[in-house]
C-alpha cells in the first residue's frame, strides 16, 4: 500500500480537498491556504513517482515545487494585504465586480 | 477489478464527500458531528480497500496508512475550520505528515527542506497576514461557504477518477515497485541513507542547472515584486463599498 498507488491516491485526495477549499471558502487567506494543500498533493505525487522509478529526479522536482510555493505565498499574501487595505474585508465576494 | 470493487470504491468516496459537505461551514442542514463520523467511516473504509486491493506488507504500510489518515484529516480541518488561525495551524500538521511520508519514500533531505521552508517560513508569513488583517469577531464570510455542494461534487469526481484509474487493470500503475536501473537503493530505510543529498545534488547541478537558475531569478523577481506591492499606498475605500472599518496600516500609518 505504501507503493506508488498509495502515494498517488493520498496526493489526489489532498489535491481534491484543496480544490474544494479553493472553490468554496470565501476568506482570501483560507483560499490561499487551500492552494498550499494542493501543493502538498503534487509534492507527494512527484516523490512517489520518483521512488517508483528509482530515480532522485522526483525529489528534485519537489525542490522546484518548494521554490514556486515560496514565490506564490509571498506574492499572494502581499496582494491579499493590498486588497484588504482597499476594502477593509477579506471576503472574496467583495471583489465580485472582477467577474466582469 | 470487477463492478463490486468500483461500487465499493465510489460508495466509500461518496460517504466521505457527504461528510465533507456536512462539515463545510454554512452548508444547508449539515451537522458537524455527523459529518465527522461519516468522514472517519469513509477513511476507515478507504484504508480497508487499500489494504485489500493494493496489498498490506506490514510495518511500512502501517506507518503510511496512519500518516495518510493524519494528512487527510488535517487537510479537512484546514478547509473546514471557521477560524483562519486554526486553519494555518492544521496546515502545519499536513506539512509534517507529508514530510514523514516523503521520508518513507527515501527523501530525508526534501522532507527536512519541506519542514523548514513550509512550517518555518511560509506558515509564519501566513500567520503575520492573519494577525494583520483578520478581525477578532467571526465574520460572515468565515461561517458561510460559497456553493459547497458544487465544490464537493467536483472534488469527488476528481478523486473518484484518479482512484478508479489507479485500480484499472490495463494500466501499469499498480504493478508493484518497478525499479528499472534505479539509483535509489530499494530497501534502504531512508533515514540512514546518507547519500540522499548527493543523489539530489548532482542532477540538480548538472541536468537541471538551468531550471535552478530560473528558480533563483523567480525568487528575485518575487522579492522585488513583493516589496513593490507591499509598499504602495492605497486610495480610500470607495463610497458604497461593503467595507467594514478598514485596516489602519497604509492609510493613517505608513507601511514602512
Amino acid at each position: 500500500m505504501s507503493g506508488l498507488p498509495g502515494y498517488v491516491f493520498v496526493g489526489a485526495v489532498l489535491f481534491g480537498l484543496g480544490l474544494v477549499g479553493f472553490l468554496s471558502r470565501r476568506n482570501l487567506i483560507v483560499v490561499f491556504l487551500s492552494t498550499e494543500v494542493m501543493f502538498q498533493g503534487v509534492l507527494l505525487n512527484a516523490v512517489g513517482f520518483g521512488r517508483h522509478h528509482g530515480e532522485p529526479d522526483g525529489q528534485v522536482f519537489g525542490l522546484f515545487v518548494l521554490i514556486v510555493a515560496a514565490v506564490e505565498a509571498a506574492l499572494a499574501l502581499g496582494v491579499v494585504v493590498l486588497l484588504f487595505r482597499r476594502k477593509g474585508t477579506l471576503d472574496a465576494e467583495a471583489w465580485k465586480e472582477l467577474r466582469g | 477489478m470487477n463492478t463490486a470493487w468500483y461500487c465499493l470504491l465510489y460508495g466509500t468516496l461518496a460517504v466521505g464527500a457527504a461528510g465533507l459537505y456536512a462539515l463545510l461551514p454554512g452548508s444547508a442542514g449539515g451537522s458537524r458531528r455527523g459529518g465527522a463520523i461519516l468522514l472517519l467511516a469513509s477513511l476507515a473504509g478507504l484504508l480497508a480497500l487499500g489494504a485489500r486491493g493494493l496489498g498490506w506488507a506490514g510495518g511500512r504500510d502501517g506507518y503510511f496508512g496512519a500518516l495518510g489518515v493524519l494528512a487527510v484529516v488535517a487537510a479537512v480541518r484546514v478547509i473546514t475550520h471557521r477560524k483562519p488561525v486554526y486553519s494555518a495551524l492544521y496546515f502545519v500538521v499536513v506539512v509534517l505528515a507529508v514530510a514523514a511520508m516523503i521520508v518513507l519514500a527515501e527523501g530525508p533531505f526534501l522532507a527536512a527542506a519541506l519542514v523548514i521552508i513550509y512550517a518555518g517560513a511560509i506558515l509564519v508569513t501566513y500567520l503575520f497576514v492573519i494577525m494583520l488583517a483578520q478581525s477578532e469577531a467571526a465574520q460572515e464570510y468565515d461561517v458561510k461557504a460559497r456553493e459547497p455542494l458544487a465544490a464537493v461534487l467536483i472534488g469527488f469526481l476528481l478523486v473518484g477518477c484518479v482512484a478508479s484509474l489507479l485500480t484499472e487493470s490495463p494500466a501499469p500503475l499498480v504493478t508493484g515497485d518497478a525499479r528499472p536501473a534505479g539509483r535509489l537503493s530499494p530497501d534502504s530505510p531512508g533515514l540512514t541513507d546518507s547519500d540522499n543529498v548527493r543523489q539530489i545534488g548532482s542532477p540538480l547541478m548538472i541536468r537541471y542547472v538551468v531550471a535552478l537558475e530560473v528558480g533563483g531569478v523567480l525568487l528575485l523577481v518575487a522579492i522585488v515584486g513583493g516589496v513593490w506591492v507591499a509598499g504602495r499606498r492605497v486610495p480610500e475605500a470607495t463610497a458604497g463599498s461593503p467595507a467594514a472599518p478598514a485596516g489602519r496600516i497604509g492609510r493613517e500609518v505608513a507601511p514602512f
